[in-house]
């Protein structure tokens, strides 16, 4: 029974894609507009290029430069949060100044980056991990400052000491916080990784896509885009994942509640 | 206030006497300079004027789009489940990713800026609106149901008052990344705008011209979210901000 209602869901769930994919399938199947190709001829290009012939030259740089800088804004962003979050003071002051760095686009940061570091990975790294660094950073120091009074009021009984109370109790208990702010980090990280790329480069999905747009490979622009979207939707789904197995707790205390 | 001016000291000083005075970063002053003079030019006026417009015109055909679809969405479970992946799908991916597809079919134009706006935020929007539909009192709806007032009603005085904060919601971080795809489409798809002059002075070895630039728009980005805020305190002054 409770088979059949998932297979249901998965059902619901799925026509309306497919009955799209179909559609676009067979309305282009004859299509001579040059922008608008037959699927099927995109489809089959896009086998031949990313099912993996060219991984290594294009979507593994790409990939690296995202992982490093988000990694790198991940842990700036905890431990800066941590730290500006506890003390009262400093609040006062960085905020404003994280406030207007934010209300730049973090794509619009990119030409800056490539005045300071020009073409060559290091600027994209930098790029990716400034532009995702203002919302961890922001969300760590808004969820160390909520921690429950009482609770806060009990370590202090006990004793224990600043450091242990701010990395063991408050940046946990902030958890929740934290991930909607990491969340939007990744994708902040992911569209600066291919503006980065758009703005001046020679490999990386993003230049391979615009390079393709700009030589009217119409076939190959569209194999890009569509890998871009395949990779962006996916991105989402993992992050999705990693949040559920590691905030099991939160949303078991939930429903205790 | 104190903290910005200590940062501009702290640029001014690294850009003229650290390892980096050599290199092509302005300073503080230069960029200062050069934003001011920005004000002056009327080119940059009619960017603005430009970034604006498909940000306003690509926001506004997004909710005259995704609040009737999204309550047509929400009134039938079967509509919202079946709905909901392919939106969800459209929602998460960035508008960066097809901007090589707008720049072939559009080129370089306002039109192209507008599409992107729009498609940024018309799922997003959809999805929003459809929640709050579904979100709404079943007693209330049991008891209009009960009195015979059809679903015209029951989306008038039920339905649509549930879903106004949820709307509001979506309606306020459109508002932001409308503006901000807006300048995208421009700095990374030629469509007219300050996005376009940033490229054009980044690409012409500008520096400071650069740095004005993004200054210029951090302090656009402030004031807008700040007007949306006090927007919705008069327009929706029963929704906390």
């Amino acid at each position: 029974m409770r088979i059949g209602h998932r297979l249901l869901a998965v059902l619901i769930g799925a026509w309306l894609p497919v009955l799209l994919v179909y559609l676009w399938w067979s309305a282009s199947a004859e299509s001579t507009n040059p922008y608008f190709p037959p699927l099927s001829r995109i489809w089959s290009r896009f086998l031949e290029l990313w099912v993996f012939a060219e991984w290594p030259t294009h979507v593994l740089p790409s990939l690296r430069n995202l992982a490093l800088g988000y990694a790198i804004a991940v842990v700036l962003g905890l431990v800066l949060g941590g730290l500006v979050g506890a003390s009262r003071g400093a609040g006062r002051y960085v905020e404003p100044l994280i406030d207007f760095f934010r209300s730049i686009p973090a794509v619009a940061t990119v030409p800056i980056f490539i005045i300071v570091f020009g073409l060559d990975a290091s600027m994209r790294v930098a790029a990716i991990s400034v532009g995702a660094l203002w919302p961890i950073l922001l969300a760590t120091m808004q969820g160390v400052r909520a921690t429950d009074p009482t609770l806060m009021d009990t370590v202090r009984v006990f004793g224990v000491s600043r450091t242990a109370t701010l990395w063991r109790v408050q940046v946990p208990g902030a958890a929740p916080l934290i991930f909607s702010g990491l969340q939007i980090g990744l994708q902040i990280a992911f569209v600066v990784t291919i503006a980065s790329e758009f703005l001046g480069s020679g490999f990386g999905i993003g230049a391979f896509t615009l390079i393709a747009t700009d030589s009217f490979l119409i076939l190959d622009a569209w194999t890009g885009v569509i890998l871009m979207g395949l990779l962006g939707y996916a991105i989402n789904i993992i992050f999705d994942g990693v949040e559920r197995v590691s905030l099991r707790w939160y949303y078991g205390q939930k429903k205790l509640a | 206030m104190v903290s910005g001016l200590l940062a501009l000291l702290l640029w001014q000083v690294l850009a003229s006497y650290g390892p980096i005075s050599d290199s092509t970063i302005p300073t503080a002053g230069e960029s200062l300079v050069s934003l001011w003079g920005l004000l002056w030019e009327p080119e940059t006026w009619a960017s603005l004027w430009a970034t604006m417009q498909m940000a306003v015109i690509g926001f506004v055909i997004a909710i005259a789009i995704a609040i009737p679809v999204g309550v047509l969405i929400g009134l039938s479970r079967f509509a919202y489940r079946s709905t909901k992946f392919t939106f969800d799908f459209f929602k998460v991916i960035p508008p960066i990713v097809i901007i090589p597809i707008t720049i072939l079919v559009f080129g370089p134009t306002i039109q192209m800026g507008v599409f992107l706006v729009a498609f940024s935020i018309v799922f997003a929007l959809a999805i929003q609106t459809a929640y709050g539909v579904r979100d709404a009192d079943p007693v209330l709806l049991d008891t209009m149901r009960a009195y015979g007032l059809g679903t015209v009603m029951q989306v008038r005085y039920a339905r649509l008052p549930s879903a106004a904060p949820f709307i509001a919601v979506g309606l306020r971080i459109s508002a932001s990344a409308a503006l901000i795809v807006s300048v995208v489409a421009g700095l990374l798809g030629g469509a007219p705008g300050l996005g376009r002059d940033l490229q054009l002075a980044q690409a012409g070895g500008q520096s400071a011209r650069t740095f004005a630039l993004v200054l210029l728009l951090g302090i656009l980005g402030i004031l807008v979210s700040r007007g949306i805020t006090i927007l919705q305190r008069r327009i929706a002054f029963w929704i906390p901000a």
